[in-house]
């Protein structure tokens, strides 16, 4: 009985190797569960050109501008010198951070928070002695800001951008003109009316290409 | 004892089927997996004695809980605790794994250990769980299911200490086990590397090297002496690329028995410690190497005693004995106890002392004299300056360098300089980040008063992040200083001082010997 029992567990966990191994291989199905994060092994699998860093960002009442992540006890370093938000690629972890510091402080009243990313190309993370080496121009580093995400006060998500490296990707492809005109004449043309009474297609890439990379919410994000 | 007489006298089956009953039903003293209960709880502590202050931050409704299974569609699939629950909890899961380091109540150390270290890791997505605490998860639940306090713990203290010796009886209580769950734990690191070179395969820039260069160049882990400095030499990333995902395939094959495993194991030390170096990785070579003690055997284990053996006879070393019997005789008043109840007791010690040391410590200073805190104000000027609209990419952000030289290995240069022979072909490797457009880049040659002598145009499509221009070096070109000079858009670059030296130039500087500009 005992052997059976074992050769039955012998048997199910390397079938659930298998499975992770499978899954990866073909990609299929490794985010059907949140256990399959443990049998799939796909350490270090993307990488960008441009290093992040993330900005949480209060705006209060009176207009001034508070630091929401890290709170102001203090900073977590979990895996060297970079707070907590800078391991949330995708900014939208920095909404509970936000929500956290303001509920454990005393505050004005906050009408929006901004999450920003910032980025810059990686090669200026090359120590000067290294980067004179590999380059003979001056080390002239240039960050790029883009708005991710906007909350409002109670800090629920009011908006999202795509990310700065997305936005590139679009522009990249948005700069070939024969492959713009063929994605204009390719869309369908759907009439919705707006509460104006305007029609508007939602879906024109002409609405796409204007889209700005940052956000359009009020004059303080250049609207 | 028994249980082994009576594994030998039923006959195993014969063929695949009994070498693999082999594999795991022989029975074993559980040397690798004691190994392995001692190091891996000594790993994990590390990052989680850190992170105790900020458990109710971390892991609590009272912070900012980042639960991984809503990452999957799945919002309630687990409780999130309270604030004091995250303490009480984390401080249980500290004390279990120092309880499973030692070897004290093993089995429910490793039981709780596993338990509470997954439950922790899944509420915070963002800063704590990894690909390494999954590594260390599996390692614990194997553990569980294995003998690994039999040998080097505070139980076979205990157990040898409470042994009643009758005339017939064995003096050693049976410190075998099964073989099954040490062997599990061998494939699983195989399985882990089998799957980290599927990745790899499915990463092209993986081995053109750009992954590795990049990840060499960001600084999100801990500091990384080697890896800025082996950017220089993107060949040498290129042969280390097809090295790894070679090892990586072969390993849960070769890693069993014979010279393979040796060869296998220390290579995948070198691995370990180069991902340090080149990555700034700490934790994860830790667990992983603390893992390889599961390939400790029996046999490993008698040959390394028979050696010490031999040493203590050559050198005549004597065990100290004494102190030995001073140090174990303070704890024999443990021996007098149900050690499961000691146990819960001190477990209870923990979780309350956790507690209360939080309490005082008071993380979100809500109990501070001059009151909480206030937020931080930060320069309106700084933060307009984030909200603005994000200006078009420079053009030399799209450039990630010239490599000047003659060598190509593996699309790479691999003898860069500065110094030519009249004659000499020289290749000019424009290397772009991506994301960019397709592009219509120049690379120019320019002489000392930067009069273009030739020109050299090429499209770059979007997804080429390196592109070779090629130039033979006339003898017709008096020796001196040039400039290759990369355009785009009609804008400047970069440009590279070249110096032509006479056909019959001795020797030719690198640039890895010339002075650098930092150095002058």
């Amino acid at each position: 009985m005992k052997r059976w029992l074992i050769n039955v567990g012998v048997a199910a966990y390397v079938a659930s190797l298998c499975l992770g191994i499978g899954c990866h291989t073909l990609k299929i199905g490794t985010s059907m569960h949140c256990a399959m994060y443990f049998v799939v092994w796909d350490m270090f699998c993307g990488w960008t050109s441009y290093s992040q860093r993330t900005h949480v960002v209060g705006e209060g009442e009176s207009g001034r501008y508070y630091e929401l992540s890290p709170g102001p006890w203090g900073d977590i370093k979990p895996f060297g010198r970079l707070g907590r938000q800078q391991y949330d690629v995708n900014g939208l972890n920095c909404i509970s951070f936000a929500r956290n510091t303001l509920k454990h402080t005393d505050h004005e009243p906050i009408t929006r928070v901004f999450i920003v990313e910032e980025r810059w190309n990686k090669k200026f993370n090359l120590p000067d002695d290294l980067w004179h080496r590999r380059f003979d121009e001056p080390k002239e580093k240039e960050t790029y800001f883009s708005v991710r995400h906007v909350l409002d006060g109670e800090c629920r998500l009011a908006r999202s951008f795509p990310s700065w490296i997305e936005h590139q990707y679009q522009r990249a492809v948005a700069d070939n003109p024969r492959l713009a005109a063929d994605v204009q004449n390719s869309q369908p043309f759907i009439a919705v009316t707006s509460a104006s009474g305007a029609v508007v297609n939602p879906y024109s890439p002409a609405s796409l290409s204007t889209r700005p990379s940052s956000a359009p919410l009020g004059s303080r994000l250049g609207n | 004892m028994t249980a082994s007489v009576d594994s030998q006298l039923s006959s195993p089956p014969s063929g695949l089927r009994g070498q693999i009953h082999r594999l795991l039903h022989d029975r074993e003293v559980p040397y690798g997996m004691a190994a392995v209960r001692i190091l891996l709880p000594i790993a994990l502590l590390v990052p989680m004695v850190h992170r105790w202050i900020y458990a109710r931050e971390l892991f609590s409704t009272d912070g900012a809980a980042t639960p991984l299974w809503v990452n999957y569609g799945s919002p309630d699939m687990l409780p999130v605790p309270s604030g004091e629950v995250a303490v009480a909890l984390f401080s249980l899961l500290l004390f279990s794994l120092v309880s499973l380091s030692v070897g004290w109540q093993t089995r429910i150390a490793c039981a709780v250990s596993f338990v509470l270290y997954t439950y922790m890791n899944l509420l915070d997505a963002v800063s704590t769980i990894t690909k390494y605490t999954c590594i260390a998860s599996h390692a614990l639940l194997l553990l569980s299911f294995a003998r690994c306090g039999a040998v080097w713990s505070v139980d076979a203290w205990l157990r040898r200490r409470k042994n009643v010796r009758w005339p017939g009886e064995g003096v050693e209580p049976d410190i075998t086990d099964c073989a099954a769950p040490h062997r599990m734990l061998m494939l699983l690191v195989g399985m882990v590397y089998f799957g980290a070179a599927i990745t790899k395969m499915q990463t092209p820039a993986f081995f053109s090297g750009d992954q590795l260069s990049s990840w060499m160049i960001t600084n999100v882990n801990f500091g990384h002496p080697l890896g800025e400095h082996l950017t220089l030499y993107p060949a040498l990333l290129v042969a280390m690329a097809y090295v790894t995902v070679v090892w990586e395939v072969m390993f849960v094959f070769m890693v069993w028995r014979g010279p393979w495993r040796l060869l296998m194991l220390g290579t995948g030390v070198f691995f370990h410690v180069m991902t340090y170096l080149t990555l700034g990785l700490v934790i994860f070579p830790m667990v992983c190497i603390s893992v390889y003690f599961a390939f400790l055997n029996q046999n490993d284990v008698q040959r390394m005693a028979a050696f010490a053996r031999r040493m203590k006879r050559r050198f005549g070393w004597k065990r100290p004995r004494k102190a030995l019997t001073a140090s174990t005789g303070s704890l024999a008043f443990l021996s007098r106890f149900p050690s499961p109840v000691v146990y819960a007791a001190t477990a209870l010690l923990a979780i309350v002392g956790g507690l209360e040391l939080e309490y005082r410590l008071d993380p979100y200073g809500v109990r501070r004299p001059e009151g909480r805190y206030t937020l931080k104000e930060l320069e309106a000027q700084q933060v307009l300056e984030m909200l603005r609209p994000t200006p078009k990419l420079r053009e030399s952000d799209k450039f990630a360098g010239l490599e000047v030289g003659t060598m190509l290995v593996g699309g790479m240069v691999v003898d860069r300089r500065n110094h030519f022979r009249q004659g000499e072909r020289l290749v000019a490797q424009c290397l772009l980040t991506p994301p960019h457009e397709d592009m219509y880049v120049s690379v120019n040659l320019h002489d000392a008063d930067d009069h273009v002598l030739n020109r050299t145009g090429k499209t770059i499509e979007r997804e080429m992040l390196r592109s070779n221009f090629n130039y033979v070096l006339p003898e017709s070109l008096e020796p001196g200083e040039y400039y290759l000079v990369v355009t785009s858009r009609k804008k400047e670059i970069t440009r590279r001082m070249i110096t032509l030296l006479p056909a019959d130039a001795p020797s030719v500087p690198t640039v890895a010997s010339r002075p650098t500009a930092s150095a002058n």
